[in-house]
């Protein structure tokens, strides 16, 4: 325990920073980093250099080279650069390679050096070129922000969705600032950049002047600006070698420090860690490093060779050709337990389970003085929590060992703290192996999330890794392994070299039915590779033919689709076919492959009859189909003619096709129909009145009720009325007319077709109930008033 | 909670609350805020939109192409009306690629911010009774030859079976009902819920209808005076007499011949639904009719009601409610028979036999429910085979974990999907049967809508004008 504490190094009275080694480099840099544009990303992302990038000369021995690696400096990629100049480098939230070249084009490079788009910052930049520029991140996503050599700022706060902004001119600025930055407050991005003795902040609307609160006089000159990982905090370094630190806002002024160091510094970079009420700044020379915060000495250190900042959420890496280290400020929980001479809680309990292993009843003393004060809970807690925050496995275990310890002794203390911390460090200490190379400390892990992780596993290409920590985690299989597998697919069907078959084989093998995978992503994509083939393949092993069909209708296989959208019985995706093989095929061959589709047939049939009725009548007309020709003209006698001859023309189409249809009933009820028609229509112009459209029966009434009983008696004699219903059309509209007297007449005239009964009649009105009684002497009527 | 969805074996409140779940995420999306201030709510009319001080309208609608233009009418006027208003379209059951090409040729498609589609293939009625109110659905199938409500009735099937488990048997009769299969051959979620309540589950249930019960007892009222209205209409003559037709025929009396009471209604022109109704029954209780008889019968409804009920007609024998004796014998006395279809001796107060819905007649749709529970349908493969369509019998496997032993003395869950729609009279069945206490089966009753003889026909009827 006595060299423990020897990396730490106190800043003031109240915190300490540690800095230790996460890997030994041994990537064999050929050039020294100053001589390249070097970029890494944060969250112990992968670190990009561009060697020689400044020579011009077009001898392929000295062009420029693009190199990847990991973190730990393993070579993920390497690339001749043959495009233009690059001003520089950075690395997108996607882990995207971001290279902005001097004619201000940004090239987008994926993770193995994969080119992926190119994008350009607009005209303006490309006239004046780029004097400098800095991929910067925030809440919407990546963006970029250029200094033209007309030292003008155009900035795109995401390049995910490109929108550029020409930021206002700084008045009489001639030469370019002495530095500058960007910062984010309210959700925009602003420019905070430094000339002369002068801060000036960009909006998007106006250019202002401020003025750090506190700021000690007689600076000329502002030679680094530095904001912090969150956007809070800014730090100035002057000539003078003073350093002002403060809130970004610049309303408030944190502490000041003054180094003596007049010589520009390489970087500067925040360092602090989150939730804490430290600040301090790493400023780094050709050879030393400095710790400065509030306090009166600073933190030193040597650097023995050309080194490199990243700031992180919670510190900083620094890395050089030989080692990669982290320095941060050391967490409270790990400063209570190791902190010399700490009689924190947890610094007795891990004392205590020492002693307990080596079988010393010292064990038992110190477990009951933390027990006496009733800070067992706590110690256990601090012990879990400092587990977090070691890198080293061995001390990892000691201290979860401890809290192991000291949950036996408690009744009630839930599990799952300890257990979601034992598998967090698992899966931690897996990744930060040399050979994946992602130094994540557990304050950035929970930060990133285990998706985002998982997706970065994914776009290194470290399936296996991937699926286990799912596994491990027993993540649901959709958001896990099934959408891992997915990925991999997704990657495979680029391997140009592998055959179809083996390509969809290996696939198939590999995925099976797995829950969440879906067939037609992994075909859309090698479908967007080029390979026709291999995505007709991989939609075979699609279950749900619904799926296909999209992809399908895009690879041109209309027909092939049609089938599937059937097949699916999601008739709304038929449809989707049929209208666009409707657009693709002439109607002759539309209407063939749609004889061969019974189903389909009789899906466009009714998006027929609503949108193109014309259309429904070839197609009957195609298929013989008269039965259903006729049902047509008859619908539309109804519906387009106003004149009678139109639509006796209409019904006699009908009829027609009633007699092809071989439906003889419904031709001579068509006939018939004609017939009535015209003879409505000769009523109406005759006796005034509406007949039109009533039914035979309603017609007879109407001219029985008008008196016309001649006409009537004609009317049911041509069309062959029965007797019954006719006796009883006439009782009916006798009864309404209330004529008594000839309704009488009428029952007696001759043997009534209804038989012997009693009929309540029809239509009563007037509460009378009328009864008409037939026996063998004649009807009698009675109502009710009568009885 | 609703009460009285969760008193059945399968507790529907499940379903209810999944489905409230998507409605409430689709209002949140709209508003954009966690509050669903609903202000108003009109049915669907034309012209404009009655005037309403709100931000946000949302149109429910089924995917129909007249409705599509009646809503642009409704936002065209708005748009002319003033002060811009978020327009929404939930689609339901199902977002349809035609509305909204119509949507787009009538100028209206880009209005709309929020368009999708809400689930909701199955409403849950009662705790044992499911419906999709597809009034269409029987139409669309069998004249139109247009499933697309097949594939909902698959949809809301395997929304059930994510919720409640899979289904390990299914057993079928007719056309679509065999399609209904092919159209669930879906991977199935994974995972499982059971409700087999029992100790404490059982008790909570018990408790969660203690309000029912309060309700019930308010509710008593209403259902006096319901039935009060019904003896009305049952005890007239007119229902008396169309009654004792409707068992005539169904106990095979003269069905061969014109029927004079089927006669002196279209004399007197009763309303046109019950003379079809009853012609239809005839015919199909004769296995056809004979083509005079046929004949002589449309003629006198064309005559009296009027030539344009041609294409009703058709409708009628397309879907096969009428059609000619084609040679061959009259299967109808052997279905009968062996179905035991008809039963002399009702007893209506204490029934034994769910002939008593009809007061005589049981409805063969839930004998054959009942028969397949016991003794199976083997018994009756030849009576199965005259009947239209193919019956058929799948089986989904289960895991092993899964597959529970039922225990002695509990019932069995049967979910019955009437595709075209279920009567009343075969859900009163149904659920006698649900009751009887050697029964061993209790039923859940799906179907695309729920009807009765009139409204079943009418859905067939066509109106040119």
């Amino acid at each position: 325990m006595d060299c423990y504490t020897a990396n730490w190094n106190p800043l003031g009275d109240s915190a300490f920073y540690r800095k230790y080694e996460l890997y030994s480099m041994d990537w064999d840099l050929k050039e020294e980093l100053r001589d390249c544009l070097v970029a890494a990303a944060p969250y112990g992302g992968p670190i990009a250099l561009l060697r020689n990038p400044w020579r011009k000369e077009k001898a392929a021995s000295i062009r420029p080279v693009l190199e990847i690696y990991s973190a730990s400096g393993l070579p993920l990629a390497s690339l001749l650069w043959k495009s233009g100049p690059v001003v520089s480098l950075g690395w997108s939230a996607e882990e995207e390679l971001l290279c902005v070249q001097e004619d201000g084009v940004v090239l987008v490079y994926g993770l193995h050096g994969d080119f992926r788009r190119h994008f350009s910052m607009g005209n303006e930049v490309l006239q004046n070129r780029v004097l400098d520029a800095r991929i910067f991140h925030t809440e919407f996503g990546s963006g970029v922000a250029i200094l033209t050599g007309a030292h003008r700022f155009t900035l795109s706060a995401n390049v995910g969705d490109l929108k550029l902004r020409r930021m206002p001119e700084v008045p009489g600025l001639q030469s370019a600032p002495s530095c500058w930055t960007t910062l984010c407050q309210d959700r925009v991005a602003h420019i905070l950049l430094a000339v002369g003795p002068d801060l000036y902040l960009l909006d998007h609307a106006a250019c202002s002047a401020v003025t750090p609160p506190g700021l000690a006089p007689g600076v000329s000159s502002f030679l680094q600006m530095a904001v912090s990982f969150t956007y809070r905090h800014l730090a100035l370094f002057t000539d003078t070698g003073y350093i002002w630190m403060g809130t970004a806002s610049l309303k408030e002024k944190l502490c000041e420090f003054n180094c003596n160091i007049r010589a520009p510094p390489k970087q500067m970079v925040w360092c602090s860690r989150p939730r804490s009420k430290e600040r301090a700044v790493v400023v780094a020379w050709e050879r030393r490093l400095m710790v400065v915060g509030d306090a009166p000495e600073s933190i030193q250190f040597v650097l023995d060779e050309d080194s490199y900042l990243v700031p992180e959420l919670d510190g900083v890496r620094i890395f050089s050709c030989s080692t990669h280290e982290f320095l941060h400020e050391v967490p409270v929980a790990s400063e209570e337990i190791f902190k010399i001479a700490s009689m924190a809680p947890g610094a007795l309990l891990l004392e205590a389970q020492k002693e307990y292993e080596k079988e010393s009843q010292k064990a038992d003393e110190y477990l009951r003085e933390i027990q006496e004060l009733g800070h067992l809970t706590q110690a256990v807690q601090q012990c879990i929590e400092a587990a977090g925050h070691e890198h080293q496995p061995d001390m990892q275990k000691s201290l979860l060992r401890a809290a192991s310890f000291g949950k036996c002794f408690l009744d009630r203390f839930p599990p799952d703290s300890f257990v979601r911390m034992c598998q967090d460090l698992r899966v931690l200490n897996a990744i930060r192996d040399y050979h994946i190379g992602i130094p994540l400390t557990y304050s950035q892990y929970k930060q990133l999330t285990i998706q985002v992780l998982l997706d970065r596993l994914v776009l290194r290409r470290l399936y296996p890794l991937a699926i286990q920590i799912c596994e491990y985690l027993r993540l649901p299989e959709v958001q896990g392994v099934s959408r891992i597998l997915a990925h991999w697919a997704c990657y495979k069907v680029q391997q140009k070299d592998v055959s179809d078959e083996d390509v969809a084989r290996a696939i198939n093998q590999k995925l099976g039915d797995t829950p969440g995978v879906s067939y037609s992503d992994i075909a859309a994509r090698a479908y967007g590779c080029g390979r026709t083939e291999l995505a007709i393949k991989l939609l075979e092993y699609e279950p749900r033919s619904g799926e296909q069909v999209p992809l399908l209708l895009k690879m041109k296989r209309s027909k092939l689709a049609l089938s599937k959208a059937i097949e699916s019985g999601d008739t709304d995706l038929v449809f989707t076919v049929l209208l666009h093989l409707k657009n693709e095929l002439n109607r002759g061959d539309f209407f063939m492959t749609l004889r061969n589709q019974p189903m389909a047939l009789s899906l466009y049939r009714q998006f027929c009859k609503h949108q193109e009725l014309e259309t429904l009548k070839d197609l009957y007309n195609q298929d013989d189909n008269h039965q259903e020709l006729g049902s047509f003209h008859i619908r539309a006698s109804y519906a387009a003619e106003e004149r009678i001859e139109g639509r006796v023309a209409a019904l006699q189409m009908a009829a027609d096709a009633f007699y092809k249809a071989k439906n003889e009933f419904a031709a001579k009820a068509t006939e018939d129909q004609m017939r009535l028609l015209r003879l409505q229509r000769r009523l109406e112009d005759e006796l005034g009145g509406h007949f039109v459209d009533l039914s035979l029966h309603d017609t007879v009434t109407t001219l029985v009720l008008g008196g016309h009983s001649k006409r009537a008696e004609q009317l049911a004699r041509d069309f062959r009325i029965p007797d019954k219903r006719l006796w009883w059309l006439k009782l009916t509209a006798l009864a309404d007319l209330e004529d008594w007297e000839e309704l009488e007449k009428f029952s007696k005239s001759k043997k009534s077709p209804i038989g012997y009964l009693v009929v309540p009649a029809l239509r009563l009105r007037r509460s009378q109930l009328l009864y008409v009684c037939q026996g063998g002497g004649g009807a009698r009527l009675c109502t009710l008033k009568g009885i | 909670m609703a009460a009285h969805l969760s008193y059945g074996r399968v507790n529907l409140n499940v379903l209810r609350e999944a489905v409230r779940r998507e409605l409430r995420e689709f209002l949140d999306k709209c508003a954009g805020s966690k509050e669903h201030e609903v202000e108003k709510m009109f049915t669907l009319k034309g012209s404009r939109l009655p005037a309403a001080d709100v931000k946000n309208i949302i149109f429910f609608v089924r995917p129909r192409l007249e409705l599509m233009d009646i809503i642009a009418e409704n936002v065209l006027s708005e748009d002319r009306r003033g002060p811009a208003r978020d327009f929404h379209i939930l689609f339901v059951p199902r977002r349809s690629l035609l509305c909204e090409q119509r949507l787009k040729d009538l100028g209206v498609l880009g209005s709309f911010i929020h368009r999708e589609e809400y689930s909701l293939d199955l409403i849950p009625f009662d705790g044992d009774l499911l419906s999709m109110e597809s009034e269409g659905a029987f139409k669309e199938c069998y004249l139109e030859s247009d499933q697309t409500s097949l594939y909902h009735a698959a949809k809301g099937l395997m929304t059930l079976q994510a919720l409640y488990g899979t289904i390990p048997q299914i057993f079928g009769k007719g056309e679509c009902a065999r399609y209904l299969p092919c159209l669930m051959g879906l991977p199935f979620p994974p995972f499982q819920e059971r409700h087999n309540a029992k100790t404490v589950g059982e008790i909570k249930q018990f408790v969660s209808q203690l309000p029912h019960m309060q309700a019930a007892r308010g509710s008593l009222a209403n259902h006096t005076s319901i039935a009060e209205l019904i003896k009305d209409v049952t005890t007239s003559e007119d229902f008396f007499d169309k009654l004792t037709v409707e068992q005539e025929f169904m106990s095979g009396i003269d069905t061969d011949k014109v029927n004079s009471y089927i006669e002196d209604c279209i004399a007197q022109k009763h309303p046109l639904i019950k003379v079809l109704r009853l012609v239809c029954l005839q015919s199909v209780c004769n296995s056809g009719l004979k083509q005079k008889v046929l004949d002589y019968y449309k003629r006198e409804i064309l005559q009296t009601y009027g030539y344009e009920h041609i294409l009703t007609l058709y409708n009628l024998e397309k879907a096969g409610l009428l059609k000619p004796q084609m040679g061959g014998r009259n299967n109808y006395p052997t279905i009968r028979k062996t179905l035991r279809l008809w039963m002399d001796d009702v007893n209506e107060q204490n029934p034994t036999d769910i002939s008593y819905v009809y007061s005589g007649y049981a409805p063969l749709s839930v004998r054959l429910a009942q028969l397949l529970s016991r003794p199976g349908w083997r018994s009756i493969e030849e009576v199965l085979r005259i009947l239209p369509g193919p019956h058929f019998e799948e089986r989904q496997p289960l895991p092993t974990g899964l597959q529970k032993k039922r225990q002695p003395g509990e019932n069995r869950v049967t979910l019955i999907f009437f595709l075209g729609g279920v009567t009343f009279a075969e859900i009163a069945a149904l659920r006698f049967l649900s009751q009887l206490e050697d029964g061993g089966t209790e039923y859940v009753i799906a179907t695309t809508k729920l009807m009765n003889g009139a409204s079943w026909i009418e859905s067939l009827m066509e109106k040119p004008f």
